[in-house]
C-alpha cells in the first residue's frame, strides 16, 4: 500500500467514526466532537494530497487546512454558545429531549 | 514570483469593505451614542445606518462595472456577479426594514451587524470560483445565520431551532469539506475551471463520484433540498421573523448560484445522464433524485401543516426542487431563468414572512387559526399576502408564474432535451397544482373565516406596509413585464459567455 492510500484509508476511517458519533450520540456536545472529527478527516486528506500530489511546492493544500482549522475553531465557539443557550432553557443537552417543535 | 496584487484586490473589494465598515459603524453608534436611548430609537438609527451602507454599496457596484479574475479564481467579478450582489443587497435592505418595530431583542446593533456581515459573506460567495473561498464564505454565512436564529434569547424555540440548524449545518459542512478535499486531490487545484479541465473520458474516477455526492450533500443542505431538509421547518418556525426571512431569501439565492457554479463550471464533463437507456454516473442523476424528492415530499407534507411558518418551510423545499431543474438543464437559457425564479421567490417569501411576523405580534401565534379573518383586521397586509401566496403558487399574471414558465421552458429547450428532463418538468407542473391547495388554505383563513369576536383592527407600522406594498407591486410589475428583470439577467449572462 502506498503512503497516499494508507493516509486516505485513515481519513476515511476517521470520517466514518465521526459520522457514526454524530448519528448515534444523544448529547449535543458529543455530536459536536463527532463533527470536529469529520472536519479533521478532511484536513488529513488535504495534507495527504498535498504531500504526495504532483505539485507540493504550491502550498494550496496546507493553506486550505490552516483556514479550515480556523473555521473549525469558530464553529466550536458558536456551537458551544448555542449549547449553553439551550441549556439555560431546557436544563439538558440531550437532543432527544429537545424536541418541542415537530410536524 | 509576481508581486501580490494588493492594490487591485483592494479596488475589487471596495463594496465588501464598505459593508464591513457599516457594520462596525452600527456597533459603534449603538455603543457610544445611544446607550441611554430607548430601544425603538436605537432600532431606527441602526436601521437607517445599515440602509445607508447598503445603498452606498449598491451605488459603488453600479458605478464601477468590473471584469476580473484574480488569484487563481479567488475573486471573479463580472456583470452577472455584480447583478446578483445588487439583488442580495436589496434583499438585505428589505430584511433590515422588517426588523423595524421588532421587540424580541435588546441587542439591536449586534443583530444588524450580523445581518450585514452575513451579506458580506454572501457577496464573497457569489464572487468566487475557488473551493477555498467558497468554503470560507459558506461557513461565515452559516455561522452568522446560526447566531441570527438563536437571537431571541427569551424563546426556547429559538435556541432549539439554532441548535438543530447548527448540528445539521456542521455535519454538512464536514461533508462539503471532505468532498472539496477529494476534488483537490483529484485535480491538484482549488480553481473550479482547473478542476473541470482535469475531468475527461466517459468513465468517471470513483474518487470523483464520492466527491460529487459529498459536495451535493453539503450544498443541498444550504438550499434545503430533501433529504437534507430536516433543519428547515424548525428554523423557519423558531427563528425570529427577520432572521427566518433572511435565511429563506438572501442565503437561498446565493446558495443556488454557488451550487450552479460548482456543478456546471467545476464539474463540467462529469454530468452523466439520468434517463433509463443513457444512464451514466455523474452529478445529473444525483441532483435529479434530490429534485424529485424535494418536489414530492415538500408539497405533500406542506398540505398537512397548520403552522404557516412550517408551511412556508415545506413549500421552500418544493421550490428548491423546481429550481434544481434549472441547474439540471444547465443550458444558456437556464441560468437567467433560474436566477429570475430564485430572485422573485426570495422577494415573495420575504414579504410573506413580514406578514407572518405582523400576525404573530398581534395574535401571538402563526397557525391558520391565528390568521382567521385577517382581511377585516389588516386589509392592506392581507391583500399583499394574497398576492405573495398566489405568486408562490404560480398564478398568472404574477411573477411566480413567469418564473416557473421560463424555468420549465428553458429545461425543455435544451439542445438535446432528454426524456428525463421532460418527465421532471411534468412532475413539477403536477406538483405546483398540488401546492395551490395549501396556499389557498391560508388565503381561506384570511378572507373567508370569521375573525374571533374580540378582534380589534391591527395597527400596521407604516414601514411594514411600505415593504409589503413595494414587494407586491414589484411582483405584479415583473409578472406583467417579466423582460425588465429577465433582459437584465440575460444580457449579463451573454456578456459573461462571450468572453
Amino acid at each position: 500500500m502506498t503512503p497516499l492510500s494508507s493516509c486516505l484509508m485513515l481519513s476515511a476511517l476517521l470520517f466514518s467514526v465521526g459520522f457514526a458519533g454524530v448519528l448515534m450520540r444523544r448529547n449535543a456536545i458529543l455530536i459536536l466532537i463527532g463533527i470536529e472529527l469529520m472536519l479533521n478527516a478532511a484536513n488529513l486528506n488535504f495534507i495527504a494530497f498535498w504531500r504526495y500530489g504532483s505539485a507540493p511546492e504550491a502550498l494550496t493544500g496546507v493553506m486550505f487546512v490552516i483556514f479550515s482549522i480556523g473555521v473549525a475553531a469558530a464553529e466550536a465557539a458558536v456551537g458551544l454558545a448555542l449549547i449553553i443557550s439551550i441549556y439555560r432553557h431546557r436544563k439538558t443537552t440531550q437532543i432527544d429531549r429537545i424536541n418541542s417543535m415537530r410536524g | 514570483m509576481t508581486p501580490f496584487p494588493y492594490a487591485e484586490l483592494f479596488s475589487l473589494l471596495v463594496p465588501q469593505i464598505i459593508l464591513v465598515l457599516t457594520a462596525l459603524a452600527v456597533l459603534a453608534a449603538d455603543a457610544f451614542f445611544l446607550r441611554a436611548a430607548d430601544t425603538p430609537v436605537r432600532i431606527k438609527s441602526g436601521v437607517v445606518l445599515s440602509l445607508i451602507g447598503c445603498t452606498l454599496t449598491i451605488a459603488r457596484t453600479l458605478h464601477t462595472p468590473l471584469q476580473a479574475n484574480l488569484l487563481d479564481g479567488m475573486i471573479v467579478l463580472n456583470p452577472l456577479v455584480q447583478q446578483i450582489q445588487i439583488v442580495l443587497l436589496l434583499l438585505t435592505m428589505l430584511t433590515v426594514l422588517l426588523f423595524v418595530s421588532s421587540s424580541f431583542t435588546q441587542h439591536v446593533s449586534e443583530y444588524l451587524a450580523l445581518i450585514l456581515l452575513a451579506t458580506v459573506s454572501m457577496m464573497f460567495l457569489v464572487s468566487t470560483q475557488n473551493l477555498l473561498l467558497i468554503f470560507l464564505a459558506l461557513e461565515m454565512l452559516s455561522l452568522s445565520l446560526y447566531i441570527l436564529t438563536a437571537f431571541n434569547k427569551s424563546s426556547g424555540q429559538s435556541a432549539e431551532a439554532a441548535l438543530k440548524y447548527f448540528l445539521f449545518g456542521g455535519t454538512s459542512a464536514a461533508f462539503l469539506l471532505f468532498g472539496f478535499s477529494l476534488l483537490y486531490g483529484f485535480s491538484n487545484s482549488t480553481n473550479l475551471t482547473h478542476i473541470a479541465s482535469t475531468i475527461h473520458g466517459s468513465s468517471l474516477d470513483p474518487l470523483l463520484i464520492v466527491a460529487i455526492v459529498m459536495v451535493i450533500v453539503g450544498l443541498g443542505f444550504k438550499v434545503a433540498a430533501v433529504p437534507f431538509h430536516f433543519w428547515a421547518p424548525d428554523v423557519y418556525q423558531g427563528a425570529p421573523a427577520p432572521s427566518a426571512a433572511f435565511i429563506a431569501s438572501g442565503s437561498k439565492v446565493a446558495a443556488f448560484y454557488v451550487l450552479y457554479q460548482v456543478m456546471v463550471i467545476g464539474l463540467a464533463g462529469a454530468e452523466g445522464g439520468a434517463t433509463w437507456h443513457t444512464y451514466a454516473p455523474g452529478w445529473v442523476p444525483v441532483l435529479a433524485i434530490v429534485a424529485v424528492l424535494s418536489m414530492v415530499l415538500g408539497n405533500l407534507v406542506a398540505i398537512r401543516q397548520t403552522s404557516v411558518r412550517r408551511l412556508l418551510a415545506y413549500s421552500a423545499m418544493a421550490h428548491a426542487g423546481y429550481m434544481l431543474i434549472g441547474i439540471l438543464a444547465h443550458s444558456e437559457q437556464s441560468l437567467p431563468a433560474l436566477l429570475y425564479y430564485a430572485i422573485t421567490y426570495a422577494v415573495t417569501v420575504l414579504g410573506a414572512f413580514g406578514v407572518v411576523a405582523l400576525v404573530e405580534a398581534n395574535t401571538g401565534g402563526d397557525t391558520l387559526a391565528h390568521f382567521a379573518g385577517l382581511s377585516r383586521r389588516a386589509p392592506i397586509a392581507s391583500f399583499c399576502m394574497f398576492i405573495f401566496l398566489l405568486s408562490l403558487a404560480g398564478i398568472p399574471p404574477l411573477a411566480g408564474f413567469f418564473g416557473k414558465f421560463y424555468l420549465f421552458s428553458a429545461a425543455l429547450s435544451t439542445p438535446a432535451p432528454t426524456l428525463g428532463l421532460i418527465w421532471l418538468v411534468v412532475l413539477a407542473v403536477a406538483m405546483s397544482a398540488v401546492s395551490l391547495f395549501y396556499y389557498l388554505r391560508v388565503l381561506k383563513a384570511i378572507y373567508v373565516t370569521d375573525p374571533p369576536a374580540d378582534a380589534a383592527p391591527i395597527r400596521t407600522p407604516f414601514v411594514h406596509n411600505l415593504v409589503f406594498g413595494l414587494i407586491a407591486a414589484s411582483l405584479v410589475l415583473l409578472g406583467c413585464t417579466p423582460n425588465l428583470l429577465l433582459h437584465w439577467l440575460r444580457h449579463a449572462v451573454d456578456l459573461v459567455a462571450s468572453r
